[in-house]
């Protein structure tokens, strides 16, 4: 896969194997891997009782919504550019105004992996010490981090 | 005709109530640059004084990235949780 910036502040991903579509369609997947999502998880953190309960009914539905909103948008953006993978060059264009979805869906991605993997900050050096299943999700996790950075330098 | 007279009366008030403290916690997936990128864009702070508050975060596990009245503590909270940091809401003592 290449990822490079455009001129336009953008940035564009080549996917070149199936293995790179399959990572790409594994960003949604593993944003909603997570047995309470994100928009919970988040509005948890308001536990004073005079905002709790307003919190819960209004804000948490909007987050939900919004989360929801950012995964359906790269998810179609995904799978328009594999639509025609077959036919050769299918790149992903990532515009400016596109960042910040995407970025958030890289963030779910990753947050519901550090959550159900725990590989806090400094992640196990020697991935040969890892279970598979563990060792393919810390690999996902460092390329959604390494897109985000990207998006970051690039796009947003 | 009857003399008549203006009386001006002014009152002073003043809230009682506490600040709320705008939390932002660390937590091992965003980006230091995002966590200054937020602060920035949400609160207009320059950013010497985002990158600040973010080292907070960073070293100290938190940070009160803003103070004030309840209704506009809640809409930061609101953008931050967007944004997809850890943030909390507390009365301040």
């Amino acid at each position: 896969m290449k990822i490079a910036p455009t001129l336009e502040g953008g940035l564009r991903i080549d996917p070149e194997t199936p293995d790179d579509w399959h990572i790409l369609r594994a960003i949604v997947l593993d944003a909603n891997g997570h047995e309470t999502d994100l928009a919970t998880r988040l509005g948890g953190m308001v536990t004073d009782e005079r905002v709790a309960e307003d919190w819960q009914d209004f804000v948490v539905p909007d987050l939900r919504e919004s989360f929801a909103d950012d995964l359906n948008q790269i998810q179609a953006a995904i799978e328009t550019a594999a639509a025609f993978a077959n036919d050769g060059e299918s790149p992903i264009w990532i515009k400016h105004e596109d960042a910040l979805p995407w970025y958030s869906a890289l963030n779910q991605a990753r947050l519901a992996l550090e959550e159900k993997y725990a590989f806090g900050p400094d992640p196990e050096s020697d991935p040969s010490n890892l279970q598979p299943v563990r060792n393919e999700a810390l690999l996902r996790s460092q390329f959604y981090c390494a897109l985000q950075s990207f998006l970051l330098r690039h796009a947003l | 005709m009857p003399k008549t007279t203006t009386l001006i009366r002014t009152e002073t008030d003043i809230s009682t109530q506490p600040p709320w403290n705008v939390i932002v916690h660390d937590d091992p997936v965003n980006l230091m640059a995002y966590v200054t990128y937020v602060l920035m864009k949400i609160f207009s702070y320059n950013e010497k004084y985002a990158t600040q508050l973010m080292l907070q975060v960073h070293q100290q596990g938190l940070s009160i990235v803003w103070s004030g009245e309840l209704e506009k503590a809640e809409f930061y909270v609101q953008q931050l949780q967007l944004h997809q940091l850890k943030t909390s809401l507390e009365a301040a003592e």
